[in-house]
């Protein structure tokens, strides 16, 4: 099994679906959007990618608090609520629009995407560290997952930018950019964790309560826009379930 | 007093809670609808910490076994959506599309009331501590689904006792539904986790296709993700140390 460093090394190369994904996003979801015909059936596929996007971080975040709360019951609740606020906080700062707004222009849009995409990332990241440290194949799983994960939200920020008249290739050149921060923040959460061993169950809930509040600001609010809310519960809830499940085993 | 009867208590006492959220309509004949956003936003955290305490003790049973029962509780709401979304009733003196309303939402939420009250029952099976946490999850979390039916019914001129009345009514299947729930865990011992998880997904698509939805329509998707994820987090605290 790898180490926890060898575990942020392999979330370095996990950023590259989400350039595949911004790839496609320009140049299928992105073409088809400007199709009349073919905007409704794009709109869909932009909900379920922004749904399954939601349920595997949804699933990935209850495997984090479980082990957070399993080390330090405090450590863990409170690292969420420190999490949730957190995350609101650098929204304000950052200025990102709300999600799913629906009277921004495609720059403005494209830029939230994109402001939102690095947000993700960030909590990703800590994510991962924590997890690493925890167990090196709880790590390598949420980097897989994250990496399925990077393919749908590559696709919705390639769609966005395509809207932007952005090139495919500078697409997936932004997406890969943007998410630059999981590797990174894993990287200083494992270090940090390696340093002071009391933060583990605070980082873990603190990417618990991160994670929550992404799916519930942007992906949720994005995926309602995009396409019902039956088909949207399904597969948020169904992603998440078989998540949590694998994730509960990859940490045993 | 006997195990069973305290299930019936509790979930009674649940059940009596959805009756508080018509109370702030003695002072206001209407509610903003950020105010009922605010609530659903709440409403949708409390379930889902409380979820989670349910498949986190169902997992402890068996994973499998609770994802499987996960998944028939969403079958389960999905259903229920599939048989109420044809219907189109008068209701007394009511008619036109206010009545259409008011019954579409004590149908509504009669009907998941069947979940939470099965929830309050299987919960009982996995100890005293996790019973009470989830027993007062669902009866916090009842107040403001009073509050919604209430807004609702107000405006069509239903008296603030009948709001009361309709409110309580919706969550009685909880006590009807709670005891069997606990006895068929209790001899069925296996049957646990599959029910922990059933009312587990129940609840989580309820929060998924009704209350995070209705709350984006009528309030900023931060502010909804704020007090959702803190009233989450506060809920797993509550549970923690119960």
């Amino acid at each position: 099994m790898p180490s926890g460093s060898a575990v942020v090394l392999w979330s370095i190369v996990a950023v590259i679906p989400a350039g595949v994904g911004a790839f496609l996003g320009v140049d299928r979801l992105g073409a088809a959007r400007r199709q009349g015909a073919r905007a409704g059936a794009a709109e869909r596929a932009l909900g379920w990618a922004n749904a399954s996007a939601a349920g595997l971080m949804l699933g990935v975040a209850y495997a984090v608090l479980a082990e957070g709360t399993a080390l330090s019951p405090l450590g863990g609740t409170l690292g969420a609520a420190i999490g949730v606020t957190l995350v609101h906080l650098l929204g304000l700062v950052a200025g990102s629009a709300e999600g799913g707004a629906p009277r921004e222009g495609p720059r403005r849009g494209a830029a939230r995407v994109v402001t939102a995409s690095a947000l993700h990332s960030a909590a990703e990241g800590i994510a991962i560290g924590a997890a690493a440290a925890l167990a090196p194949e709880f790590g390598l799983f949420l980097v897989l997952t994250f990496a399925i994960h990077n393919v749908s939200e590559g696709a919705v920020l390639g769609s966005a930018l395509a809207a932007g008249d952005r090139q495919a290739v500078s697409a997936a050149g932004a997406a890969m950019g943007a998410r630059t921060g999981q590797p990174l923040l894993a990287g200083l959460t494992l270090l940090a964790i390696g340093v002071l061993p009391a933060l583990q169950p605070w980082a873990l809930g603190v990417a618990f309560g991160a994670l929550v509040y992404l799916v519930l600001s942007e992906l949720l609010p994005s995926s309602y826009h995009q396409t019902g809310r039956t088909s949207i519960a399904v597969m948020v809830s169904v992603a998440a379930g078989i998540v949590a499940l694998l994730g509960g085993r990859a940490v045993r | 007093m006997s195990e069973t009867w305290r299930v019936f208590v509790y979930a009674l006492a649940t059940a009596l809670a959805t009756g508080v959220g018509a109370l702030p309509f003695v002072l206001v004949r209407d509610l903003s609808d950020r105010v009922i956003a605010a609530s659903n936003a709440i409403a949708a955290g409390l379930m889902l910490g409380a979820s989670l305490g349910l498949v986190a003790e169902g997992a402890r049973h068996g994973g499998w076994q609770t994802f499987l029962g996960v998944n028939v509780g969403i079958g389960f709401i999905l259903l229920t959506q599939k048989l109420l979304g044809g219907h189109d009733p008068d209701v007394g003196a009511f008619r036109g599309a206010g009545a259409r309303r008011m019954l579409l939402m004590v149908v509504v939420m009669t009907v998941h009331s069947f979940a939470e009250g099965a929830a309050v029952g299987v919960s009982f099976g996995g100890g005293m501590a996790l019973a009470t946490a989830i027993t007062v999850a669902i009866a916090v979390h009842n107040v403001p689904e009073g509050l919604a039916i209430s807004a609702v019914l107000r405006p069509q001129g239903v008296s603030v006792l009948g709001c009361v009345g309709w409110s309580v009514f919706s969550s009685l299947p909880q006590p009807l539904m709670a005891v069997p729930a606990f006895l068929f865990v209790e001899r069925v011992a296996v049957a646990l986790p599959y029910g922990l998880g059933f009312a587990a997904g129940a609840m989580i698509f309820m929060v998924l296709v009704e209350l995070l939805p209705e709350a984006y329509e009528q309030e900023r998707a931060r502010r909804v993700a704020l007090l959702t994820g803190l009233t989450l987090a506060g809920m797993l605290l509550f549970q923690q140390y119960v």
